[in-house]
């Protein structure tokens, strides 16, 4: 653990504050309050961000560090799903967004580095951002599912969906945009290393973590009915999956494989 | 699978298999859990092969009992097609199952058993996965496979020149013996850097390409010869506190070497931007292609891609290249194609029908309002 004190790490820390504390202030009943401070913290996430992208010079998304930076800009997501789709849970996205700059604040290696050879590809952007999106909504996802077990409803007056098919929504959003990362990351495997699937470790948790969301889709389309908490727990398990696929590939000697230059 | 984002709760909701008795029903009740099977059975497998390495999980998902399980799995897709009639009826969700058998087909006619049954029953003879090493200025078509067998292409590549680019500019980097200070100088003839009070200055005199010794007599001559070879150098004049200049010959290879009288570490950082070789196809003695490859920009010809794999670090004056056959590709690119517009067509474009309940969600129980209620109350109870 470490702490940066650079101007990157006090925005990043700047952002961890202000969503903390609009959670806080959300739980104390002040949604309002709460609202601004979650606006606060997107604004510098984003600045963070494109600081960042200036500093050095290529889409931020290389290492673990620029990832989680960018995984930060959470707000985005919140608004949609409330708006669009009828999904509350903001409250659970401050905390996500918190949660996810804690590593990049003080434990992933911020030092800007150049873009090997193999990641000089127009699929580069796509790829980690199609991944990072659909993380996100799978994390929320997840935490409605959590809330589902928990037995936990929305208030009547805020028109929300239940948790059980709240999750279910935010799983089809990112379910398609998980394929798409897997089949980006293929398309680009066949152009810089020959071959669309070289059965490297973070390859098989990826798939490994789309199986899971796929065995979901599967198992509520014939069991859902009857066991809607087991669905739940598919989406839980799912994104204990995607969290192994994202950190422990890149962190772990266990699995060095085609992309460990992606360790922060 | 599910579908229908957009469009009444209790539609969506009611959007399970219909359990209806009868044998078809018994059919698509085990054709449902196979699919379940095959699933998480691929799912443990892929857990699997993380962890044992690429290299072995390779050669495990290319066993023989595992390309039973492939051929199972395709066939399955295909039954479950076939059986279950929603799946004609909504082309979103065929084309996500229909990409699943692209996919699978195109990777089974690839691998290597696909390409002992092309070559067996159709005589199409594909040269395997392999390496070709090629010298700049020289052409060849054999290519190597990992156990050491040559096979040789119909065609020849020629290497006309292989270079390696680097980030402009490179580093000058410093460091004193104990490691507690260090200073960073980008490169340029004339730059130069201030150190710490008690460690003097440092300006870059010279910047070489492949630094060579010329010895004439007593004399001997540092000189630069670029386009024979990589030795990456500099010549850094160091004036010490107290007036004394000395010139120091710092080396991209040899980092990490010390001058025994110097209080100071030096190395010369470049990082490698790309590694370029220039290739001609030549069929009949005549050129027939020509493209300039680096990392993520294969040169495709004659049914092969031929990537930048390796090359002569200590001359540049060969490349390796990696030669990979595109049997079953169109088939796998048709599947990741068919298989993404169905996932997003599916699950973010498909409005439901204007209906309030399907057929299927009331024939599951004889009181489907009893049992909407009771579906209702597992996802509902207290507050957020």
């Amino acid at each position: 653990m470490e702490i940066k004190y650079t101007i990157q790490g006090l925005l990043i820390y700047i952002t961890i504050a202000a969503y903390l504390l609009a959670l806080f202030v959300s739980l104390l009943r002040r949604p309002r309050a709460g609202h601004v401070l979650y606006v606060l913290g997107f604004v510098v996430a984003v600045v963070s961000f494109g600081y960042r992208w200036y500093h050095v010079r290529h889409v931020p998304m290389q290492n673990l560090f620029e990832v989680f930076l960018g995984l930060g800009m959470i707000y985005p997501v919140s608004v949609f799903c409330r708006r669009v789709l009828r999904i509350g849970g903001r409250s659970a996205d401050m905390l996500i967004g918190a949660v996810v700059l804690v590593p990049a604040g003080f434990f992933f290696d911020a030092e800007p580095q150049k873009l090997p050879p193999a990641l000089q590809s127009w699929l580069f952007a796509p790829h980690v951002a199609v991944y990072m999106i659909s993380y996100v909504f799978m994390a929320k996802a997840a935490s409605h599912a959590i809330w589902q077990l928990a037995g936990r409803s929305p208030i009547d007056d805020e028109n929300l969906l239940p948790p059980e098919e709240a999750t279910y929504k935010l799983i089809c959003i990112g379910f398609p945009l998980l394929t798409l990362g897997l089949i980006l990351g293929s398309v680009w495997g066949k152009l810089a290393w020959g071959d669309y699937w070289g059965w490297d470790p973070k390859e098989l948790w990826s798939l490994a973590s789309w199986l899971v969301y796929v065995g979901y889709l599967h198992y509520r389309y014939m069991f859902g009915k009857r066991h809607p908490r087991v669905n739940s727990v598919w989406a839980i398990a799912g994104v204990v999956v995607i969290v192994v696929t994202l950190l422990w590939v890149n962190l772990s000697r266990l699995f060095a494989g085609l992309h460990s230059y992606g360790a922060g | 699978m599910q579908g229908a984002l957009w469009g009444p709760a209790e539609w969506r909701n009611n959007m399970v298999m219909s359990v209806q008795r009868g044998p078809k029903n018994r059919l698509r009740r085990a054709a449902m859990w196979a699919a379940m099977a095959i699933i998480m059975l691929l799912f443990f497998l892929s857990v699997y092969g993380a962890f044992i390495g690429p290299k072995r999980a390779k050669e495990l998902f290319n066993s023989t009992v595992l390309g039973v399980y492939w051929v199972a799995f395709a066939l399955l897709l295909m039954v479950g097609v076939v059986l279950f009639r929603r799946l004609l009826r909504v082309p979103a969700l065929l084309l996500v199952h229909a990409g699943c058998i692209l996919i699978l087909a195109g990777a089974i006619w690839g691998s290597e058993a696909g390409r002992s049954l092309q070559k067996t029953l159709l005589g199409i003879d594909i040269v395997p996965t392999g390496q070709m090493q090629i010298h700049e200025g020289y052409s060849d078509n054999r290519v190597i496979l990992e156990d050491n067998e040559i096979h040789e292409l119909p065609f020849y590549i020629k290497l006309k020149d292989f270079r390696v680019e680097y980030y402009e500019p490179g580093h000058l980097y410093i460091q004193t013996r104990q490691g507690d200070t260090a200073w960073e100088l980008p490169v340029e003839i004339g730059a130069e850097l201030q150190l710490d009070p008690g460690f003097g200055a440092v300006e870059i005199l010279r910047v070489f390409e492949n630094f060579r010794i010329t010895i004439d007599g007593d004399n001997r001559t540092a000189v630069d010869e670029p386009g024979t070879g990589i030795n990456a150098a500099l010549e850094v004049r160091i004036k010490t506190p107290d007036g004394r200049v000395s010139t120091r010959y710092v080396f991209d290879r040899s980092r990490g070497h010390i001058y025994p009288d110097s209080p100071l570490y030096m190395s010369y950082e470049r990082v490698i931007r790309d590694y370029v070789s220039e290739l001609q196809v030549i069929r009949n003695g005549r050129v027939v292609a020509e493209k300039d490859i680096e990392v993520n920009h294969p040169l495709h010809f004659g049914g092969y891609h031929f990537y930048q794999h390796s090359y002569d670090a200590q001359a540049a004056e060969y490349t390796v290249l990696m030669v990979s056959p595109d049997s079953g590709l169109a088939s796998v690119y048709s599947g990741f194609l068919v298989l993404c517009i169905g996932a997003f067509w599916h699950f973010w474009l498909k409005r439901p029908p204007k209906v309030a309940m399907p057929q299927s969600a009331q024939t599951r129980s004889a009181e489907p309002d009893q049992e909407a209620n009771k579906w209702k109350s597992n996802t509902q109870s207290r507050a957020y």
